[in-house]
């Protein structure tokens, strides 16, 4: 294509570029003298000292170059002097691509070294926006937006599931406190809280949800969750695409004017609390008229106000707290946190550097979603290994649900010895529960003492992993509960066992050499005999997620990441064998 | 919240909802042209209705923009979904090639004996059509449609939120002035 034409694609990108540019962009478009010092601030040149690309003034300079031929007066004078220069082929807008999406995670970490004020996420941001406007983004990306836009949450978590899950959660909680008051109440009118989620919770994490629950239960909170618009995550914050950040952030205020709730707690996620507290009202266009709040600063408020007891000797395990990004670097919410764990935990420890000037978990709000950079952003993930090993701490707690993700993937990757956790998790857990007069809750009389106490007696269940580990851990946890455990270390013993022993539930780890879990996912689901069986998928590779829903076959019955500890696999195989 | 207009022999009904749980006879999925369900509603129909529309799908392989087809609807609610490419991301002559897909839809809906097909804010959100565009072409097709043919005498448009709804709510109320105001005058 000569230079005097442009494509399609790019001649959209370029219209649009000269409407999106508002004030806070041009200056930092405009501003950038070159510096350096935004360099050595990002964690992927610090993982790729070699690679110029990785810089952030060369990554905005891809940008830059864009804004003064098009919007500046110097770049239409003396274009070769300022570097300016226009985008002509698709192939120019799938190399932007790579760099907007694939080289920086929109953390911002550079943005406070940089002497000129230049905020290179804002712009890296809007070119996002311009590209996903023609339709070139990662499959990842395309996949989470389309699900936020058509059904209301960022992982396509469908109405049946949400409150079959808060049910479940209910259900849950009313045993454990032995309580038949102790509920989620959805849809309730004229409720101080409302508490919105993200969707991540429903889909791999229910107990955060069944911790919040108990929390608002014990501090005597009138409160409720939304049947609809629920989801407080906004994909539009990390896609660039403002149209869905307005319609998803609409969503959920008119769900909270429609029940006239007087206060929208948000979840513990950082791209979440910084969409729906801070961008939303922007991008909706919305006066909202409600009071929204952290959940963090909820429960600090609460024990502050007498209104929870704990006591910190529940929690003696030593702990580390990772800022994210969106919560500490863009919206100041970084002592609240430490302060609540000084009241939660007996041995925290800080990591450093932290606060604002904390390094990113590399999940980067919604980096994730993208397979394709796995790669990069492990490697790049070797700045956050260190700073986690240097704490000593042996759990990491962190206020979002992209660094749980991203934070869990790096820690199996590095090999460390940590877990990942949320508040919610230690302070429900520190909890001082009084005793309260309650109605106990009826066991049948006809069922036999054992069967109560080992609630997966009498089930079959077929595990198969390729790792001798996992296979142990998984049939001891599942075997001392009362299961008949069978296992398979790769798919041709699954499919013969699956056969011969027509189990309860199979759980199925998704990598493995020979024929992978994709494939013996498919081959059940396609014998007669054995489509019917629930199959629990078990993968410490959450992108090979598109290996099975992908295929042309009904979804699995349950989905958890790896590391999962003893509880959660208890809790999603009673939940799939509904035994809940 | 609804609302409805009778439009020559038909009638068009807008509601708010998830399309892709509606007890109809069938309703419309914007899709790809290679005609996979992915994402969103395509994964709403896929987990609700089960393998049976994807096999059919493979069956078929693919279809052009503007055109759709019909597939049965498996364990949804809906008996029927009607697959309709349309134009996507900024494209060049939008409006013609959404208002050439409607027209398929709905002519399809016809040659099928369907008396009721839900539609989407076709295009709008992922893909990027604007709602006003997608509203006036929605609407003026769906007349268009009436006007000619009886078949289909119902007609639903069904809208994901407030947002989707407001655009189609304005334009129905306007249509209540002019349509029946001109088939009143075509009458007499």
């Amino acid at each position: 294509m000569s230079r005097n034409s442009r494509s399609y694609k790019a001649e959209r990108v370029i219209e649009r570029l000269t409407r999106k540019v508002n004030r806070q962009m041009a200056l930092s478009l405009a501003a950038c003298v070159h510096c350096g010092m935004c360099t050595e601030a990002c964690h992927y040149v610090l993982a790729n000292p070699d690679d110029p690309t990785y810089a952030p003034a060369y990554k905005a300079d891809r940008i830059r170059r864009l804004f003064k031929r098009h919007m500046d007066w110097t770049g239409r004078v003396i274009p070769w002097w300022v570097k300016a220069g226009s985008i002509y082929t698709d192939e120019e807008l799938n190399e932007l691509m790579d760099t907007v999406f694939g080289k920086c995670t929109n953390c911002r970490r550079c943005s406070i070294n940089c002497p000129m004020g230049v905020d290179f996420a804002v712009v890296n941001r809007m070119a996002r926006g311009l590209l996903v406007s023609v339709g070139i983004m990662p499959e990842g990306v395309a996949v989470v937006s389309k699900d936020q836009w058509e059904i209301g949450n960022q992982m396509g978590v469908l109405k049946e599931e949400y409150l079959d899950t808060l049910d479940w959660m209910s259900e849950e909680l009313q045993q454990e406190l032995k309580d038949p008051a102790a509920i989620i109440p959805i849809d309730k009118m004229d409720c101080e809280v409302v508490y919105s989620i993200n969707p991540r919770e429903v889909k791999y994490d229910p107990r955060t949800i069944a911790d919040a629950a108990k929390i608002f239960h014990i501090a005597g909170e009138n409160w409720t969750m939304p049947s609809e618009g629920w989801d407080m995550t906004n994909f539009g914050l990390f896609s660039g695409d403002d149209d869905l950040g307005g319609a998803v952030a609409r969503r959920l205020y008119e769900k909270v004017e429609e029940l006239r709730g007087k206060k929208l707690v948000i979840s513990e996620c950082g791209h979440g609390y910084r969409s729906t507290r801070c961008e939303g009202p922007n991008w909706a266009k919305y006066d909202v008229p409600f009071v929204m709040e952290s959940s963090v600063i909820t429960m600090l408020r609460y024990i502050r106000e007498g209104r929870l007891k704990v006591d910190k000797s529940k929690n003696t395990i030593p702990v580390t707290f990772h800022d994210s990004c969106n919560n500490a670097r863009s919206c100041g919410l970084f002592e609240e946190p430490r302060e609540l764990l000084s009241l939660v935990v007996e041995d925290f420890r800080e990591m450093y550097p932290n606060r604002s000037e904390n390094y990113c978990c590399t999940g980067g709000g919604g980096a994730m979603s993208m397979s394709e950079y796995t790669p990069r952003r492990l490697k790049s993930a070797i700045v956050k290994a260190e700073q986690l090993k240097a704490t000593g701490a042996k759990i990491v707690v962190t206020s979002c649900h992209n660094c749980v993700d991203g934070l869990t993937d790096l820690i199996r990757h590095y090999k460390l010895d940590m877990q990942v956790a949320q508040l919610v998790n230690l302070t429900a857990n520190a909890l001082v529960v009084e005793a309260r007069v309650a109605v106990p809750v009826e066991v049948p009389a006809a069922v036999p003492a054992v069967e109560a106490a080992l609630p997966l007696h009498g089930r079959r269940i077929l595990v198969v992993d390729d790792e001798p580990d996992i296979l142990t851990f998984f049939s001891t946890v599942l075997g001392d509960n009362g299961a008949s455990v069978t296992q398979a270390p790769d798919g041709a013993t699954c499919m013969d066992l699956a056969r011969k022993e027509k189990p309860d539930l199979i759980t199925l780890d998704l990598s493995m050499p020979g024929m992978d879990g994709g494939k013996i996912f498919e081959a059940l689901r396609n014998d007669p005999e054995l489509a019917g069986i629930p199959v629990c998928i078990i993968t410490g590779k959450p992108e090979l997620r598109r290996l099975i829903y992908d295929r042309p076959v009904p979804p699995p019955e349950g989905y958890l990441d790896k590391p999962v500890n003893d509880e959660t696999l208890l809790l999603n195989v009673r939940k799939i064998l509904k035994l809940v | 919240m609804s609302m409805q207009r009778k439009v020559h022999q038909g009638e068009i009904r807008l509601i708010k909802g998830d399309i892709t749980d509606l007890e109809v006879e069938a309703f419309v999925l914007y899709a790809r042209s290679d005609l996979k369900l992915w994402a969103g509603y395509g994964n709403a129909i896929a987990t609700r209705g089960g393998p049976e529309i994807r096999q059919e799908l493979e069956a078929i392989g693919g279809a052009e923009t503007g055109t759709a087809v019909l597939t049965g609807g498996g364990n949804l609610k809906a008996k029927y979904v009607i697959h309709a490419v349309g134009p996507k991301f900024q494209e060049p002559d939008l409006k013609a090639k959404l208002h050439r897909t409607m027209l398929a839809c709905l002519n399809l809906a016809a040659e099928k004996g369907l008396r009721q097909v839900a539609f989407p804010a076709m295009g709008a959100g992922f893909y990027g059509i604007p709602l006003p565009l997608c509203a006036d072409t929605m609407i003026s097709a769906m007349v268009e449609f009436l006007q000619q043919r009886t078949s289909v005498p119902e007609i639903i448009i069904c809208a994901l939120d407030n947002r989707e709804y407001a655009p189609f709510q304005s334009r129905l109320e306007s249509l209540e002035d002019t349509w029946t105001d001109a088939v009143k005058g075509k009458a007499s």
